[in-house]
């Protein structure tokens, strides 16, 4: 990630974030399943065992949905250290696998300082190396002006 | 003239780009060298028809045309011209409802419903084809370009536009911001209300193109 | 239980708000929820040593938010459910020794066709208030249901 400012002057509509390029491992999931404890105590589930995946009707364990939009946040407060995140709002199109290259992308769509908040809206994604979108969204960040 | 023939504003429930985000993003897109003249909001199983975009479309020099995307028993349907003969005789949030009556009322009613994402899984018209399902001879037209198709859905929708001689819309089938205008139809003619687009639709010329080969 | 569109359900769910915990939020939490989903910043992570004051990461409430603390709208139909979508605003952060409480309504159920064939969608709005009174998130979540062989 870097550690870099942005300042809401410097920021254009149609400005590209990332894209960010990520692999979720089976370790990861299962640390992030466990922070949920209800539902790790239940047993292995189709985020964590990929038998109980294709007992579901899926093809492999999946990164729980909870786990997905902290990673499409991080793409957002990951662009510079001073970002805000103030909401974010996103679709799981398709079930995310382990163990696969995803890209996140977002783009700047909106930029608004009426409220004195310093708003830029962006349109988020995650799709893997083929295109296919797994996850859209949009999101709503604040950065500060330069002093 | 080049419109977006297929998009959904949060209108739409799995949608997350309002109609006035769209307009500022076309102003992006055109100070970037881009064309896109302007877009049909084609919502999910539902029409308004009291919503009245004319205002924002005048002063934006964007067209915003009403349409509906349907649920069917034979796929997504693509439905332009709605009006209340239609609305009153059709429930858009029907799911499973008849598409040959969908199509046979739009026809009726001057309005047209078209096969969206003609070669997409499940819920594509050429599935249902070649799942056995007859009629539907009507049909002259569906959707050839869509934005959101997935590897081998395009290709599908091309295969059956060849085989059946169909005639072929584009449309990004936007759900965020920036995905409006990625594919289009172009029309040899100006194109102001949802009147003129049927005329245009049922009697052609107009082809699919991607913003990117423009 | 009445329905409309053939969706059967327990309607009388619908709007009726339930509270569904009462959580703290630990420096360990914290910690975890950043480490699992690879925050570098020092501010979800701490210093070197893993000291210094933290913020929990925006989407921490998803850690308080699960199928097994709402009710049950007892729908009779499907075979699966998926989380479909979620909106997460964040009005406050969170920090450790924050005590939330959640609360949530069941907003919606509707159904749509999908390349997984019929699904029903389930929607639910959550709320976040600390031990101030503070509304420090605003969660809308969405929850699919659809036969396994879709």
């Amino acid at each position: 990630m870097n550690s870099k400012t942005l300042y809401f002057e410097d920021v254009d509509l149609g400005d590209e974030i990332g894209p960010v390029e990520r692999i979720i491992t089976d370790e990861q999931v299962i640390e992030f399943v466990k922070l949920r404890e209800i539902e790790f105590e239940s047993g292995p589930s189709r985020f964590t065992s990929k038998e109980v995946a294709i007992s579901q009707g899926l093809t492999e364990a999946i990164v729980p949905g909870a786990m997905n939009i902290a990673l499409m946040s991080q793409l957002l407060t990951g662009w510079a250290e001073n970002v805000c995140l103030l909401k974010i709002d996103v679709v799981f199109r398709k079930t995310v696998p382990h163990n696969t290259t995803l890209i996140f992308n977002g783009i700047v769509t909106g930029k608004n300082d009426d409220s004195g908040n310093n708003e830029l809206e962006c349109d988020i994604t995650m799709q893997l190396q083929d295109g296919v979108k797994m996850v859209i969204g949009n999101s709503v960040i604040s950065l500060p002006n330069r002093l | 003239m080049l419109l977006d023939l297929h998009t959904h504003s949060t209108a739409s429930d799995d949608s997350r780009a309002s109609v006035e985000q769209y307009i500022k993003w076309i102003h992006v897109l055109r100070k970037k060298g881009n064309s896109i003249d302007g877009f049909v909001l084609t919502e999910h199983r539902q029409f308004d028809h009291d919503v009245d975009y004319s205002g924002l479309a005048l002063e934006n020099d964007v067209t915003i045309l009403k349409g509906a995307e349907l649920d069917t028993d034979t796929g997504h349907f693509l439905v332009y011209g709605v009006n209340e003969q239609i609305t009153t005789r059709i429930d858009f949030s029907n799911v499973t409802m008849d598409a040959q009556k969908l199509v046979d009322t739009c026809l009726e009613f001057k309005a047209i419903a078209i096969p969206a994402h003609p070669g997409r899984a499940g819920i594509g018209f050429a599935h249902h084809l070649e799942n056995g399902r007859k009629g539907f001879l009507s049909i002259k037209t569906v959707e050839e370009l869509n934005g959101s198709n997935r590897p081998g859905e395009g290709e599908k929708a091309v295969d059956l536009i060849k085989t059946k001689g169909y005639m072929g819309t584009g449309g990004s089938d936007a759900h965020i911001v920036s995905a409006i205008g990625t594919c289009m139809t172009q029309f040899d003619i100006k194109v102001h209300n949802e009147e003129e687009l049927v005329q245009a639709l049922l009697n052609g010329p107009f082809k699919a193109v991607r913003m990117t080969d423009l | 239980m009445t329905t409309d569109d053939g969706i059967v359900y327990n309607r009388s769910l619908l709007g009726v708000e339930n509270i569904t915990g009462t959580f703290e939020v630990t420096r360990d939490m914290i910690l975890g929820f950043a480490r699992s989903t690879g925050e570098t910043y020092e501010r979800y992570i701490g210093d070197t040593n893993g000291k210094g004051d933290i913020s929990a990461p925006p989407t921490i409430c998803n850690i308080f938010v699960t199928g097994l603390s709402r009710p049950d709208i007892e729908l009779e139909f499907g075979e699966l459910s998926f989380f479909a979508g979620q909106s997460i605003e964040c009005k406050l952060d969170i920090k450790p020794g924050d005590i939330l409480t959640g609360r949530t309504k069941l907003d919606n159920v509707y159904s749509k066709t999908g390349r997984s064939g019929k699904m029903v969608f389930t929607v639910w709005q959550t709320s976040f208030m600390n031990q101030n009174s503070e509304i420090v998130a605003l969660v809308n979540e969405s929850f699919v249901t659809r036969n396994k062989n879709a």
